[in-house]
């Protein structure tokens, strides 16, 4: 019995350490650029969009881009694989996951926007009846 | 009124019939268990008259019911206006309680035949119990005035309802949410019967009675997740039929916690061993299905999830902790006082024994729970560590299964070749040998075609292996006896659907493709050619694409539209199924030929009376066109259409009067721009209330500028497309599973019991 429990103690220590590696590792932590710049890893990234730049849609290498202020009033280049969600124009803030890449430049494979939820009514949306 | 009361009439009567059982198995007396009976009975009457209720108020358009008003609307056809019934988190709650108590009477009946009946229909009986309770605090027969307290007057009965989302307006709708809740419904049974057995201290007899519904909970939980998934790839466009979203965590960690137990149950049925494995598993069953419950109800994933999880309160939070308590804790101090009296039989077997391959088996299949769990609950742990909520990315899941997904595939192979007990080391290398070759061969011949990664070529080979060794071991059986033929066919299928995930969501290639009007694009191996849009009901557009390859065209219509229910873009892909592939395309977005390239766009913010320049023209805000007339209601809710009037001007020219207007009905709110000499237009985009009474309120103005020779350009349809190979594999495998699993319940069932154990 002796030799089991020794092989079954070390598996499931290995999968203990395994899993929670992979578990912080695949931690996708909200943050903004100077957090993201520094974790080099794949984040999301939180923040609003300039809306005194341009924000194009580049057909040719299907790329969206946009200009993203942080919560500390930084600011930086952001480019989509894919289009833009039809209502970013409408969004109070955007998330966009991804990460940097060596130019400053925030490479994101998914933009997330967060928009005043309609979910949640109020009594207002019942009707006039006071 | 009458809704609340059956509600509590309901609950009154489940204390009563658990006491009455309760007070059964301590006197004995008989009498006790007619009245337990009698009492479940009521409370089920009473639980089958709420939910006739409930949807008698949804046909009639009661929209005085604030869950009525919240989730349906008179413009619904009638099956998405019945599935409204459980659209909202009280209707979904009401739904798992009526599935319980149909399940419960069909319990009572069993058990009533099967021995045990006080004992489990006191613990099944408390799980009716947690939701009549959680049906008490979360009513669906709220009225709005009692919801919106002060600001709506009683009495008042809106005129019509917010409706219902459209991403949940089709059929899958329809069928989806009750196939999931039965299942959810029978997974407390084993849970029923493990807490009966530790009460009772008979430790053994009880897996006998309680596999088939195990089975049964199985089967239907996994037939739900399968709708579920297939709901969330052809419709909800999510890109694929897994998206490891808690919502489908939540009902996949119970399902594989079942499965695990199926296959300790069945040890124990045939050498004796793991009695407390089997106690603990099925109780575990039951936790597994209320914790997820508590993920995706109670509001703790935050807004880290793409459902919109809508905070419930916090009554309903601490309600689902205290059901979570009461229920594990309950069970696990029950377990654990009894846990030195439960007899451990002796080992008999040896590691190369099929009860060995079972174990490991049901141990990889709970680490695999684990795992899921842990990224699920992601945002509690971090929220915990951090003090702020964050997701796993969801290659978290692919790669630490991964390693677990071989082990599983192994030994559903290995589990059905080896004897139980123990095999000879040459028995074992006969029925290895064919197997474990043909497998290689498979894992070899894919290799050259991009089976590169050391772990993807192991799981290939792991469930190649599983696949032949239960073909073997089907065929023999099927010559012999075909009706034990269930579990062969199972495993065949688990194998087949591991295939399928690695062919589809490995080998798939996407590419984002725009195609601009009639101009043929090459994209994928196919010859892609938009051909224009169509209107569909209501403002929902369907694009048309025809795909060529090979000579022979066909259309793929995507349909993407703007949700003002959402406030966003749905885009509803369409497929092409092939025997080999699926081809997928989903819209992304439409640029039109007018503002196609860069779009020139400028907007502003004004106070009345302000002047700006926009696009080269001088622009200023004169006041607000408020109609004097305001239609107050047509039976479709309020309208609203508010208008600005600006003044614009170029050097040189007469200036001219625009007003562009915005107008707002049912929370839609629709542009109505105002044109410029075929230039500009100008757009209302938002208007912002004065935060004191000094200032007047700010409109914001876009103006958009037509380049000029713009006006022949096509529009460009930006879409994604993926070819998913051998997705078929993926859905067989599945349905495989599925039937292997009905087979064995159909087999149990016609088993007659050890001894009528009709003794209470």
């Amino acid at each position: 019995m002796k030799p089991k429990v020794i092989a079954a103690s070390v598996i499931v220590v290995v999968f203990v350490v395994f899993g929670a590696y992979s578990f912080f590792d695949s931690n996708l932590e909200y943050t903004n650029i100077e957090g993201a710049m520094k974790k080099g890893k794949k984040v999301q990234l939180v923040g609003t969009w300039n809306k005194e730049k341009d924000a194009t849609f580049d057909s040719r290498t299907s790329t969206f881009t946009f200009y993203l202020i942080d919560d500390a009033g930084r600011e930086c280049k952001v480019v989509l694989a894919g289009a833009a969600p039809n209502n970013f124009e409408l969004a109070a803030s955007v998330v966009a996951k991804g990460r940097f890449t060596g130019e400053g430049t925030f490479e994101a494979s998914e933009l997330l926007t967060k928009c005043p939820s309609k979910y949640e009514a109020e009594a207002a949306d019942v009707g006039k009846a006071g | 009124m009458i809704g609340g009361i059956l509600v509590k009439l309901a609950f009154v009567a489940c204390i009563l019939s658990i006491l009455s059982y309760a007070q059964s198995y301590r006197t004995g007396r008989s009498v006790f268990l007619t009245l337990g009976r009698a009492l479940y009975h009521t409370t089920v009457a009473a639980i089958v008259t709420i939910a006739a209720l409930q949807l008698y108020l949804i046909l009639t358009h009661q929209f005085q019911f604030t869950y009525v008003w919240s989730y349906s609307s008179r413009d619904l056809s009638l099956p998405l206006l019945i599935s409204t019934f459980y659209a909202g988190q009280e209707g979904s709650f009401l739904l798992w309680t009526l599935f319980t108590g149909i399940i419960g009477i069909a319990l009572l009946r069993y058990t009533q035949r099967h021995g045990a009946e006080s004992t489990v229909m006191a613990a099944f009986g408390s799980i009716t119990l947690m939701l009549l309770l959680m049906l008490i605090v979360k009513s669906p027969f709220t009225y709005v005035w009692e919801t919106w307290p002060g600001e709506v007057a009683a009495g008042f009965v809106p005129a019509e309802g917010r409706g219902l989302n459209p991403l949940l307006q089709n059929y899958w709708m329809v069928i989806h949410p009750q196939v999931l809740f039965s299942g959810f419904a029978a997974m407390g049974v084993p849970y029923a019967f493990a807490v009966s057995a530790l009460i009772r201290r008979e430790y053994e007899s009880w897996i006998r009675p309680a596999a088939p519904w195990l089975v049964f909970g199985v089967l239907v939980l996994g037939l739900g997740i399968m709708l579920g998934g297939y709901w969330a790839y052809e419709t909800l466009g999510w890109g694929g039929y897994w998206g490891w979203d808690p919502v489908e965590n939540s009902s996949l960690v119970p399902w594989i916690v079942g499965v695990a137990t199926i296959h300790t149950m069945l040890t124990q049925r045939k050498s004796g061993a793991f009695i407390r494995t089997n106690l603990a598993l099925s109780i575990l069953c039951f936790l597994a299905v209320l914790y997820s419950t508590f993920l995706t109800r109670s509001g703790v994933l935050g807004d880290t999830s793409v459902h919109s999880f809508v905070d419930p309160g916090m009554w309903v939070y601490w309600l689902l902790v205290g059901t979570i308590a009461v229920f594990g804790g309950g069970a696990v101090v029950l377990l654990a006082k009894r846990w030195k009296d439960v007899p451990v039989a002796p080992t008999k077997h040896s590691s190369s024994s099929r009860e060995f391959a079972l174990f490991l088996g049901a141990a990889a299949l709970i680490a695999t729970a684990v795992l899921i769990t842990i990224g699920t609950s992601a945002p509690l742990i971090t929220e915990i560590l951090y003090g702020a909520k964050s997701a796993v990315d969801i290659s978290y899941y692919a790669r630490t299964i991964l390693p677990l997904g071989i082990a599983i595939g192994v030994l559903a192979g290995l589990g059905q070749l080896l004897w139980w007990n123990r095999t000879s080391a040459a028995e074992m290398l006969t029925s290895l040998r064919a197997p474990v070759l043909l497998a290689v061969a498979v894992t070899a011949l894919l290799i050259p075609f991009g089976l590169s990664d050391p772990l993807l070529a192991l799981f290939v080979w792991g469930a190649v292996f599983a696949l032949v060794s239960n073909a073997i071991v089907g065929y023999r059986v099927f010559t012999g006896n075909p009706r034990f033929m269930g579990g062969a066919v199972a495993h065949v299928g688990v194998a087949v659907m591991f295939l399928g995930f690695v062919a589809s969501s490995e080998f798939d290639t996407t590419e984002t493709v725009s195609l601009r009007e009639g101009e043929p694009v090459e994209a994928l191996g196919y010859l892609m050619t938009y051909t224009g849009y169509q209107q569909q009901e209501g403002e929902r557009y369907a694009f048309n694409i025809s795909v060529e390859r090979d000579g022979r065209s066909r259309t793929v219509a995507p349909v993407m539209y703007f949700s003002a229910y959402n406030n966003g873009l749905i885009r509803n892909p369409d497929i092409i199924n092939l025997i080999g592939r699926d081809l997928y395309v989903a819209a992304l977005a439409l640029e039109e030929g007018g503002k196609a390239g860069q779009e020139d766009l400028e907007r502003s913010s004004f106070q009345q009376g302000e002047k700006r320049t926009m696009q080269g023209l001088e622009v200023m805000f004169l006041g607000f066109e408020i109609p004097v007339v305001q239609p107050v209601s047509d039976g479709g809710g309020e309208r609203r259409r508010i208008g600005v009037r600006l003044l614009v001007q170029v050097p040189g020219k007469e200036p001219v009067l625009l007003t562009p207007y915005s107008r707002a009905h049912r929370g839609e709110v629709t542009d109505e721009p105002a044109l410029y000499d075929d230039a500009v237009t100008f757009s209302i985009a938002g208007v912002t209330l004065p935060d004191t009474e000094q200032e007047t309120p700010r409109v914001e103005i876009v103006a958009r500028k037509h380049t000029s020779g713009a006006a022949g350009e096509k529009d460009i349809l930006v879409v994604e497309a993926s070819v998913k190979p051998l997705i078929n594999l993926v859905w067989s495998g599945v349905i495989m599973l599925l039937v292997g699993l009905g087979t064995t319940i159909v087999r149990r069932s016609r088993e007659r019991p050890a001894s009528r154990g009709g003794v209470e």
